[in-house]
This record gives C-alpha cells, structure tokens and sequence, in this order.
C-alpha cells in the first residue's frame, strides 16, 4: 500500500494513463493504417494494393488533382487572409478583438450546414455549381484558420524595427516587403498548413458544393474504406494521405499548430 | 515615449474628424442592402408562383415513386432509375436534387434530357434561360411536390437585376466621390505648398484608413452572406431552404415542442451527450497528463509532447479512419461508446495544451510543502492545485466541447451503422438525402444568437475594465 501511495505521489506517473491511451488510440491505429495498405483481405502479406493504385489512373488522377486544389486553396485563402490581417493588426486600428471574434464566429455554426447554404446562395445569384464554388466553399470555410495565426504573429511583431527602417528611409513598399513579411513568416506557415492540412483530405464538402461532380481524394478514400471488400485499398490510399499530411506538418514544424487552433475558441 | 503616444492619438483623431468618408460608409449599406434584399426578393414583381390548382402538365421524378400513390392528383410519376426523355413537353418537373441521387444512382450521371444534364426539384422550364443549368430549389422532390399542392410555391429566377442595381448604386457613389474631390480641389488651390502637402498626406492616411475598413467589411459581408440566407430563412414555414412562404414562426415552434423530425431531436440529444461525456472525460485525463508531463524529464516530455501534438496534426479523416480500422481489428461493435473514445482522443491534447501554461505559471513547491505538512497527494490535488489549475481546466472543458459538437470526420467513421447520428452526421446524411431537416435553420440562428450575445457582452466588459 505505501509502494502504491509512492508510486502515485510522483507526479510524473500522472501521464501514465493517457500515455497508454494514447498508444492504444492514436499509435495502434497508425500502425493499423500500415499493416492493412500491406495485407489482403485474408490477412497475408502482398504488395497487390500498392500495384493496384499504381495502375488505377483516377486514383492517381484525383489525388494528384485533390493535391492541386489544396494548394490553390490555400494560395487564395493567403492572398485575401493576409492583408486582413495586416489590416487588423495595424496599431491605429481600434477594434481589433471585435474583428477577430468576427471572423471565428461563422465557425460556430455547422460546416455543413454552411457549405449548404453556399449553394444555395449559388443557385440564387445564378452561379454555375463547379469548380469555382468548390473553390469558394473551400475557402470560405478554411479563411479563419489562416487569418489567425498570421495576424497573431503580426501583432506580437516589434513595431520599433519597422519605425526603424522608416527612419532609415525605406518606404512602406519596401518596408512591408523586407521587415514585415519575414517577421510574419512563422504565422504564414502555420497558416498555411493549418489551411493545406484539411482541404487535402477534406470529403463532404465536395460532394455537397459540385453535386457530386468533382471527387477529391477524400471522397476516394470515403468510398473505398466504407467498402467491406475495398478496406484494404482504402488503406493505401489512407496511408498516402499521412505521407503527404507528415510531409506538410514536418514544412511547418517552425510553429506548433496546436497552440493557434487552441486559440480560435 | 509618451510624446509618441499623444502624437499617435492626435493622428487617429485626425482621421476621425471629416472629409469624404461617409462615401464609404455608403458603399457598406448599399452592400448590406443587397444582401437583405437578396434572400426576399421573391416577394417582388419578378417571380413566378405556382398556385394550387395552376394548370399544366406536371411530372414527377423520384426513386419512390410509390409515395405518391396516396396524392389523389393527376400526375405522371416516373422513377428515376431510367433515363427520361421527352421532358419538353411538360410545364412542370419535380425532381431530387442531385446530391439526393447520389444513394441511389450511384456515381453514374443522370440525364434528363439528352442534351443538359440537369436534376431540378421544381422546374418551370418557360421560366429559365435556355442553355442553362440550373437547379431551382435544393431539395428534395416529394416536399416539394406537397408544396406545390398544399400551398403556393414561388420559383426563383435568376437575380440578374440585383447585380445591375447594386452595380449602378456602386457607381452613383464612385461619381458622387469624385466629384466631391473635384470640388475640394478646387477650393484648395488658394492654399500655399505646404498647406496642400499637408492636406494631401492626412487624405493618404485617410483613405488608406477606410479602404483597409471597407476591405474587411465586404470580407465579413460575403463571409457572413449564407449565414444570413440561414437566419431569414428559419422565419418562414417552407420546408426548403430558398422558398420564402411568408413570415412564421412555426418552425421555431416545432423545434421546442419536439414537433420537428425524430431523428433531429435524437441527434441534438446525441451531440449533447457526447460532447458532455468527451469533455469530462479528456478534462480529467489532460489535466492529469499536464501535471505528469509538466514534472518530467527534458527527453520523456518530448517524446509525450510528440504523441500529444499527433491528433492534432491529423486530419479528420485519418484520426476517424484509423480508429475505424482499430474497431474493426479489435471487433468492436461501433456506436455510442467507440465515438466518445474517437472525441476523447482528439479532444485531449487541446486540454492538455491549456493546462500546462497554468502549470508553468504556479509555484512548484507549494503541492510538495503540502505533502511536507501532513497531506495525502489526493487533499493536495484537491486543496492547492486544482485552485490554481481551474481556469485552464475550464478552458479546455470548453474547447473540447465545441470540437465535439462540430466533429463531423472522426464522428463518420466512428458512428457504426446502428442509426447513431450526431447534428453533424445527420445534416449530411439529411443533405445527401435531398433537403434539409427545415427545423435545423431555427436551431442554428438560435446558436449564432447565443454566440453573438456572448460576444458583445465579453466585448462591453472589455471596454468597462479598460475605462477603469
């Protein structure tokens, strides 16, 4: 009894419960992901899934398309999120916790239920339902997470550097481009990826903004693992998506990502 | 620095005082107007209204067409398993949507007509331009059929004379501001160099001031637009978002007599459940992490900090698919249970990121003074700790809520195929289906209320404490 009350009186151990969580919830999973890209249904070892998408030209197809709307997405969300944020994070601007409220509190209604009313309000202003709405929807629902970071850094950014390239005679072009954009770089990766991140593998929302017209890579994976006899496949195509997903958190790593999202709320 | 300070203030007050910049106050309510206007114009000349008991041949087209067989009316049913070809000679076609027939027409497009392809739940074809595809109204086709029967159903036309009216009040005011500046020039040329630089510099500062205002109001206007399009909407009884039947309240009486669709209210229910259980449970298990990572050693706490960031880095649908690959390994029978452990899962971490700031900011002898004088570890947790680390538990209670009630990918994959359903879930399911559940309209301006409240109270507490 006084070992236990030792054991537990090292707060150290207090981590024990949800470090065991985690491997069995988040790790074993992982592992999972790995183990059934390389198994068949049977559960022997083969390659056979691997070759199949390999061969499987709309698989390769929409995950390369998937890759490219993500990045335009996130191109458009960077070039209207970040003179917003610039905008709110100038000093002469008053309210800037208001706007910032603002910003996050469309997030409080259910995507869905948003993307639903996009395309509703498509049909209203006579708007062909595409690759623009999707493009729109997509945007319009990931805008937030890229204003926040960027404008969070930019408001803890030392304003005496700027006021001293001023005196030293930069003008505001050159003072944007050579003091204030690199100060701001550690929230445009953060951004960017907390945008890439979820627009790569988002799944419902293209389906409702295109009628089912464009697939992403999501969708692809949706279908193929909610099939009995197409787990394994749906698989490879999961794990691919991690590859991509390590490979874009590893570009961000500057930053933690956790810390802005946390803040949202 | 306080030179600099007072200099700052006299050039805002500057800016504040005068000059053209109602000008931009203006272009904001014409913008504002135009989204006011937009969900009610069908109450205008334009629209074209189908009464009960208009004439006309009328189809419907639908993968039940047995639903109708009770409608002692004269109409052509056609399912839509088959292709349907000479659609040009009827008046009106009520259809699913597309999204409605992805369940049942699989992947393959379906074609009305040979030439468009098109899905209309209510198509007038007179009505619309030709060469054009247009779905008229989001839904599903037996609501709106019983629409057309029961009441008067107005269809939309396509709001060309919107944008024409809102393009020619944006160039009014661009005419009136230019003018205005004409005339100020003109009145300015009697002043000396100097005077002129100065007037010139304040009208940079100051356009520089409304245009970067104006910038973030037309974003805040078009990222709001189909919120509102929600909020008007939820006033009126139709069953399908778009159709304005006249201002009621019924749906907001449905929701809160329970009169609206069972499988709603099991979904409110469920979310609420969920999300409670989550957060309780991941506040409890984060909070206790935290204070077990906050004692560990440099190397362990990174590699639990590591793990710790994993869900958060993952997106949705690898987070909800590995588990359903882990419940599907270990054979577990999926439902309520194996969603609160999905939300637990990614919901912890943030609790563990908004304690451990806490942790670092108290003094780390007082739990081991308390030890020292005689308390068990459980009276210490109790007695000095949980005071200390209560505003980052109840700020991580609270994220970890809202994560739960807006999780829609590890929800999907975790909820099994019992009939489980979350808000999330069912709004998808609902839209798939063709139409939504019209009761969720008033449920979410309900929410979007609530929130805004909270914001302008938090905002005017704000501003009292700074006065202070």
């Amino acid at each position: 009894m006084t070992k236990l009350v030792q054991i537990f009186s090292s707060r150290r151990t207090w981590a024990w419960p949800y470090v065991l969580f985690m491997a069995l919830f988040v790790v074993l999973p992982l592992i999972l992901v790995g183990y059934y890209a390389f198994t068949d249904i049977d559960g022997q070892f083969t390659l056979r899934n691997f070759a199949k998408f390999f061969g499987h030209s709309e698989a390769i197809q929409t995950f390369l398309y998937s890759v490219m709307i993500a990045v335009l997405n996130t191109l458009i969300c960077l070039v209207i999120g970040y003179p917003a944020a610039y905008i709110m994070a100038q000093e002469d601007f008053r309210t800037p916790k208001v706007m910032a409220m603002l910003f996050i509190l469309p997030m409080w209604i259910n995507f869905l239920l948003r993307t639903v009313a996009t395309v509703e309000l498509f049909n209203m202003c006579g708007l062909p339902l595409g690759e623009g709405a999707l493009l729109f929807g997509l945007c319009y629902d990931y805008l937030p997470f890229m204003i926040y970071p960027i404008y969070n850094t930019l408001q803890k950014m030392d304003n005496s550097l700027v006021e001293a390239a001023q005196d030293l005679g930069a003008n505001r072009w050159t003072c944007f481009w050579k003091i204030i954009v690199p100060l701001s770089m550690p929230g445009v990766y953060s951004g960017v990826v907390m945008v890439f991140m979820p627009t790569v593998s988002t799944f419902a929302i293209a389906e409702l903004l295109t009628h089912n017209n464009i697939k992403l890579f999501g969708s692809l994976i949706q279908d193929y693992i909610t099939t009995t006899d197409l787990l394994n496949y749906g698989a490879v195509l999961s794990l691919l998506l991690l590859v991509i997903i390590g490979l874009t958190s590893f570009f961000g790593e500057h930053d933690s990502t956790g810390g802005e999202k946390g803040g949202l709320v | 620095m306080n030179i600099d300070r007072f200099a700052k203030k006299q050039k805002t007050a500057s800016l504040k005082d005068k000059g053209p910049v109602t000008m931009g106050k203006f272009i904001l309510v014409v913008c504002l107007l135009f989204f006011v206007l937009c969900p009610l114009r069908s109450q205008s000349k334009l629209t074209y209204e189908l009464h009960v008991g208009a004439t006309g041949k009328v189809a419907v087209l639908d993968t039940f067409p047995e639903h109708y067989a009770a409608e002692k009316v004269n109409i052509k049913v056609l399912s839509t398993k088959y292709k349907v070809q000479g659609l040009d000679s009827l008046d009106f076609v009520f259809a699913d949507s597309p999204i409605a027939g992805i369940e049942a027409w699989g992947d393959s497009v379906f074609h009305y007509t040979d030439s468009e392809k098109v899905a209309w739940t209510v198509w007038r074809k007179r009505a619309l331009p030709k060469n054009r595809s247009q779905k008229v109204l989001a839904g599903n086709a037996y609501d709106a059929f019983e629409e057309y029967l029961h009441q008067t159903v107005d269809v939309h036309r396509s709001l060309g004379w919107i944008w024409l009216v809102f393009a020619g009040l944006l160039l009014a005011a661009g005419i009136v501001y230019a003018c205005v500046i004409v005339i100020q020039r003109r009145k300015e040329k009697n002043l000396t160099a100097v005077e002129q630089e100065t007037l010139r510099r304040k009208r940079m500062g100051m356009r520089r001031h409304y245009g970067s205002q104006l910038y973030l109001w037309l974003l805040l206007l078009v990222l709001y637009a189909p919120i509102a399009l929600i909020a008007v909407y939820s006033f009126t009884g139709s069953k399908i978002l778009g159709n304005w039947t006249g201002f009621s309240l019924d749906l907001y009486a449905n929701l809160f007599t329970g009169k609206a669709d069972a499988g709603l209210n099991s979904a409110i229910w469920y979310t609420v459940v969920i999300a409670l259980i989550a957060a309780f449970c991941s506040t409890i298990l984060g909070t206790l992490a935290a204070i077990g990572i906050y004692n560990m050693r440099a190397r362990q706490r990174k590699v639990v900090s590591l793990l710790n960031s994993v869900p958060m880095i993952n997106p949705d649908i690898i987070t909800g698919i590995s588990l359903f690959l882990l419940f599907v390994a270990l054979s577990l029978s999926q439902g309520l249970a194996t969603v609160c452990i999905a939300h637990v899962v990614f919901c912890t971490p943030y609790v563990v990121l908004s304690v451990l700031p806490r942790l670092s900011r108290m003094n780390p002898n007082t739990y081991e003074a308390a030890l020292d004088l005689g308390a068990t570890p459980a009276q210490a947790l109790r007695m000095v700790m949980l005071p200390e680390l209560w505003p980052g538990m109840l700020s991580g209670f609270i994220l970890a809520l809202t994560l739960s009630v807006d999780d829609f990918g590890v929800t999907f994959f975790t909820k099994g195929s019992g009939g489980l359903e979350t808000l999330s879930t069912f709004i998808y399911s609902d839209a798939r289906k063709g139409g939504l559940t019209p009761e969720l309209r008033p449920l979410f301006t309900i929410i979007l209320l609530v929130m805004l409240t909270a914001l302008i109270i938090i905002n005017i507490r704000d501003k009292k404490q700074q006065n202070q």
